[in-house]
């Protein structure tokens, strides 16, 4: 296996063994990693679009004092679904998208786990989040927030199907992001290339790996807070009812239990976009490796003991609260970590100044601004003067768009030309970055003051007199230049795609796996398993801009017959080579089974004959999803 | 690592199994995702005990009985032998093992489901009751649920048992379901013990 | 607090800003300890900071945990879609939206809502603590200076939660006092005919549902829902704080309450010209 030139024959073969079928029902039955992982993020960017408008909306409203652009009930639908999209139909998809398509290319392996579940996790991402955008403009969306707290939104005091939507479809939804959670694991366990041992995993991956773990174990809580406050919204329980021995607060413990590591779980593959991005344009790879990917851990594991500091207002006891505290600043240490050991490859480096870079500039500067002001709330005094003040929405939305949105609009414009095979523009990609650092800080920097100053979060309009008119304007001013900053960033991107110069395999000269293969990758991603001997296979032995550098990696590849999907399988600790598995192809059963599903869910909302029905056609779908292939049949 | 040692994929197993199989590990996660529902569910059992009620049961009712939940719960772990005895018959190459042993299993389970049955039409309290009932009907009904699916799940299986499917290589299909079934009987001793057991003792 | 936040936020930037001079003012990168500098700026400063802060807060919770000397007074407060009752069950006075209070001594507050989850806040004052149905919270404030300071809800509530304010008027402890006594006498007997109208217009127009004035027909239990009307023209403002408490305010919000706060509680009721002269002039004598 000296050259592993194989006749072009394999590639075609490859080809056809790995491609999806043409038209609609080929459409609906692809189960590729790259294009299921492209759907989320570009519906998930649909509705990105969609929570902003609500969100300039909400700041329009507040431009003045005393303004009725919206009704309170509308502002109230609006503030509501603008939470519950970009947390639930946006950050977490879009993050999960771009996992599931840049995590098999890192690893060195041609599709997920479980191709089939991804697929699956698209449609019922997709029916869920349709659903929810369908009550939000029949004017019937949730409206009690999307912490949605109970008793306001229990039975007595929700009559309306708002909170139904809420409880029904983000149960529904939840199915797809711990499907997601769930292959993303075992993809990143069992399929990475051969000796890409736990030491050498990715930085990115190592963050994708702790988000897919953290919402296994928060998502849980949310689904079952949802359908005890169902229960008890159709069914007649008492779960949060204090008169009949049940507890309001439960509610806020259990949504706070998914709730608080909810916000890691989106943080945290930033963190890992980061790290990819500054290796790259540094041409340094990330110094204190075992540090970053430790702290990656730690704050997976630290951000289910912070929970409790959301709840500081409610009179839980004072000791409890303390242990909160400290657990809730604790964090501060492995964010601080990853930061300085950013600086340190930086001040190590040779710096390539090129959009992807500036987003992460943007990232550290809001970054570290949003976590000094989170320490800030963490302190218990100090919370009960700013709590469910605009001092908090300064703050989450300092850590959220500063922390999560910089890093990923840099991390897809990073990756754009691997997905396209072609170069995003770089003037326009510098002029949509200052316009959103700039529009972001005018938005929102003032925010920590009026907080300061006394003006309560989920208002929908403020009295004059109160001094915050200035500031509110400025904000809504700011909310306009952010935003036509993302639409310019978004152009851009639609543009290149159309226009752009054509990129070649690694444009950036980056030192991890996707970058070996052809830009876009071909339906089987590699035509042999590539092998790996450090954390930045492709800077090896020779110069990061040796042109030759990609055809002498394929001298080190595992070729696989060419007779099925077949990926390789390897050990958990050293991805040693461990057997071969053959993956599942294109198939319409993951859309039916999501339409079945679909059927239960949107039964508990409509019609309940509807709900047996679905469980009958999902069990069915189940079946023959599972059933085994003639081909595997044959002895 | 250069060419010659890297290992020629020819040589390594096609159907592959247990701890090698990614399906195993994609069981084991999807369990994690369900004991941490069953965990929530019983932290809010005991959540509301220890806040809001001064007597458990509250409102005059009695502790539920013993007996008929012991029985059901015997079944239950019994069920778990025969699931156990197919699986490690599979893997020795003992088909009659795994084609008696999955309809034993099942069986149990139903036999299970009707003792349930039994038990909930008994209750003399609903879920709209109070709180507590709320919460036994809930918990005691996700559980029943799991054991219905992991009926069903079984039933499949063993469908294809009969039909030649598994061979001693190919065998990570039952293996899984058999995970799944271990699990419920694990769940259903912790729900055990919440419901039944800890009203009493604690 | 902010300028420990404002120090750090600055020695991070300055740490950037000298990590990019140097990447970009050289061509062959020297080695540089980056290890060090992740345990120093990651670890070892973060930690020392935290935990001074921790204990700061300890120390810091523990004053505000218990008043210096035990409050004489004690105020239930309820909240309520969208407003707040007011009770000084050692007195007997039942009011709404205005917490009165003696300037100079600790206070404490029995917080707890009727319907929904509610949160008290006073910026000047004191922390928010919210007001959870079927339990109790108590909190203490302390008023130094005689002043009105402004409160407001905290947790979001519904509807009109953004309309659901309320005063805390602080007077020197003999003004206080006599406020309360005040507060303890039933309202005057409507003795000029406009009044007595009034007042029949109230139980007649179906006000009394749900508002209670003492010394009239809608004693309690019947009228609870909407706040207790008993001294309603002493008060400071209309409907939780958010407009002065005129005869035109108070004329125009009870013909059209829907239309100033949008869906609260209180239905448009519509009357005579005459009718709601009376009536106003009746609520408004109620001092």
């Amino acid at each position: 296996m000296a050259t592993l030139e194989r006749p072009p024959t394999t590639t075609q073969a490859l080809t056809r063994l790995w491609s999806t079928p043409a038209g609609l029902v080929g459409w609906l039955s692809a189960v590729n990693h790259r294009a299921i992982g492209a759907r989320f993020m570009v519906t998930a960017l649909a509705f990105f679009l969609l929570a902003g408008v609500q969100a300039l909306a909400i700041r329009l409203q507040l431009a003045r004092p005393g303004l009725s652009i919206l009704s309170p009930e509308a502002y109230n639908q609006n503030f509501t679904m603008h939470g519950v999209v970009m947390m639930f139909l946006f950050a977490i998809p879009v993050l999960e998208g771009l996992g599931m398509y840049i995590v098999p290319l890192m690893i060195g392996t041609r599709d997920m786990a479980f191709p089939r579940l991804s697929a699956f996790g698209y449609w019922v991402y997709l029916l869920a989040g349709l659903g929810l955008f369908g009550a939000f403009f029949l004017g019937s969306a949730p409206n009690s927030g999307w912490f949605n707290y109970v008793p306001l939104s229990g039975p007595g005091f929700s009559p309306g199907a708002n909170i139904d939507f809420y409880a029904v479809l983000l149960t529904f939804l939840e199915i797809s992001a711990l499907a997601a959670a769930v292959e993303l694991i075992v993809t990143i366990l069992k399929q990475r290339a051969p000796g890409m041992a736990i030491h050498r995993i990715p930085l990115f991956v190592w963050s994708i790996l702790v988000m897919a773990f953290m919402i296994v174990f928060a998502m849980p809580a949310l689904i079952v807070a949802s359908v005890m406050l169902e229960l008890d919204r159709a069914a007649g329980t008492h779960f949060y009812n204090p008169a009949a021995g049940g507890d309001p607060l439960l509610w806020q413990h259990l949504f706070w239990f998914f709730g608080h590591p909810e916000v890691y779980i989106i943080l945290l593959p930033a963190l890992g976009i980061v790290s990819a991005i500054v290796a790259t344009f540094t041409r340094r790879p990330v110094m204190g490796y075992t540090a970053v990917a430790l702290s990656t851990v730690a704050i997976g594991f630290l951000s289910f003991g912070l929970w409790v500091h959301h709840m500081f207002a409610t009179g839980v006891p004072l000791l409890g609260t303390s242990f909160f505290a400290a657990a809730s600043m604790m964090i501060a240490i492995p964010s601080g970590v990853q930061v300085f050991a950013w600086i340190a490859t930086i001040a190590n480096g040779r710096i390539v100044l090129k959009t992807p870079f500036l987003y992460v500039l943007g990232f550290i500067f809001l970054f570290v601004l949003g976590g000094i002001t989170g320490v800030m709330v963490a302190a218990m005094p100090f919370d009960l003067q700013v709590h469910d003040s605009y001092f908090v929405v300064a703050h989450f939305h300092y850590v959220i768009i500063g922390g999560m949105v910089f890093p990923l609009l840099g991390g897809l414009f990073y990756w754009f030309p691997k997905m396209t095979g072609k170069l995003p523009g770089e003037r326009l990609g510098r002029w949509s970055f200052w316009l959103q650092f700039i529009g972001f800080n005018l938005t929102f920097f003032g925010m920590h003051i009026l907080g300061f100053w006394g003006m309560p979060r989920r208002i929908y309009t403020y009295l004059p007199g109160f001094g915050w008119d200035f500031l509110n304007l400025v904000a809504t001013i700011g909310a306009f230049i952010l935003g036509l900053g993302f639409v310019l960033y978004l152009a851009n991107l639609a543009y290149s795609l159309w226009r752009g110069e054509p990129a070649g395999d690694d444009p950036w000269g980056g030192a991890t796996l996707e970058w070996a293969t052809t830009s876009p990758p071909p339906q089987y991603n590699f035509r042999a398993i590539p092998t790996v001997r450090s954390r930045t296979p492709l800077w090896d032995e020779e110069e990061p801009d040796d042109a030759d550098r990609a055809r002498d990696h394929t001298r080190r590849m595992v070729a696989l017959p060419d007779e099925g999907r077949e990926i390789l399988s390897t050990t958990v600790v050293d991805a040693r080579p461990q057997g071969r598995v053959l993956l599942p192809g294109p198939s319409l059963w993951p859309f039916w089974l999501a339409a079945a599903v679909g059927f239960i869910f949107y039964g508990m909302l409509f019609d309940l004959i509807l709900v047996p029905i679905g469980a009958v056609l999902a069990a069915a779908a189940l079946v023959a999803w599972h059933w085994p292939r003639e081909e595997e049949e044959a002895p | 690592m250069s060419a010659t040692t890297a290992p020629p994929a020819e040589a390594l197993p096609v159907e592959v199994s247990g701890t090698q199989a990614p399906l195993w590990w994609g069981m084991l996660v999807f369990l994690a995702v369900d004991s941490t529902i069953f965990a929530a569910l019983i932290s809010s059992y005991f959540y509301l005990r220890v806040t809001q009620a001064e007597t458990w049961p509250p409102a005059g009712l009695a502790p539920p009985g013993l007996l008929l939940p012991a029985l059901s719960g015997a079944v239950l772990l019994a069920s778990a032998g025969p699931v156990l005895w197919a699986d490690r018959g599979l893997r020795r190459g003992d088909g009659r093992a795994l084609r008696l042993g999955l309809p034993l299993a099942c069986a149990l389970a139903a036999l299970f489901l009707i003792l349930k049955a039994v038990e909930f039409v008994a209750r003399p309290y609903l879920w709209s009751t109070n709180a507590y009932g709320s919460l036994v009907w809930t918990i005691d009904g996700a559980h029943a649920a799991h054991v219905l699916a992991a009926l069903l799940q079984a039933v499949v299986v063993a469908v294809l048992a009969w039909r030649g499917h598994f061979t001693p290589r190919r065998r990570v299909g039952v293996e899984t379901a058999a995970l799944f079934w271990y699990f419920v009987v694990a769940a259903g001793l912790a729900v055990y013990a919440t419901l039944y057991l800890a009203p009493r003792l604690i | 607090m902010f300028a420990l936040g404002t120090a750090i936020f600055a020695a991070v930037l300055g740490a950037l800003g000298y990590a990019l001079r140097r990447a970009r003012g050289q061509s062959a990168p020297r080695p540089f300890n980056g290890n060090a500098l992740i345990a120093v700026g990651g670890v070892i400063i973060p930690a020392a900071i935290i935990i001074s802060l921790v204990v700061l807060t300890a120390l810091t919770q523990r004053a505000l945990s218990a008043p210096p000397t035990p409050p004489a007074l004690t105020i239930d407060v309820i909240g309520h879609q969208f407003w707040w009752e007011v009770r000084y069950p050692q007195h007997g006075v039942t009011t709404a939206n205005e917490i009165h209070l003696p300037t100079g001594q600790p206070v404490q507050l029995r917080l707890t809502s009727a319907d929904v989850i509610h949160s008290f806040w006073v910026p000047q004052l004191a922390g928010k603590l919210d007001l959870n149905p079927g339990q109790t919270n108590t909190l203490w404030i302390q008023a130094d200076r005689a002043d009105v300071y402004r409160g407001i809800c905290a947790e979001f509530c519904g509807i009109q939660h953004t309309l659901m304010l309320f005063l805390v008027v602080a007077e020197p402890p003999d003004q206080f006092a006599a406020w309360l006594e005040a507060r303890r006498a039933p309202p005057p007997r409507p003795v000029e005919p406009v009044l007595q109208r009034g007042q029949r217009v109230f139980s007649e127009a179906g006000c009394a549902f749900c508002h209670a004035i003492e010394g009239t027909v809608a004693t309690p239990p019947t009228g609870t829902v909407g706040p207790d009307l008993t001294h309603l023209g002493s008060r400071r403002t209309l409907a939780a704080g958010i407009i002065d408490n005129t005869p035109e305010n108070l004329a125009s919000w009870i013909v059209r309450p829907q239309e100033i706060k949008p869906g609260n509680r209180m239905p448009n009721t519509p009357l005579g010209a005459e009718d709601l002269q009376a009536l106003v002039a009746y609520l408004e004598s109620l001092r």
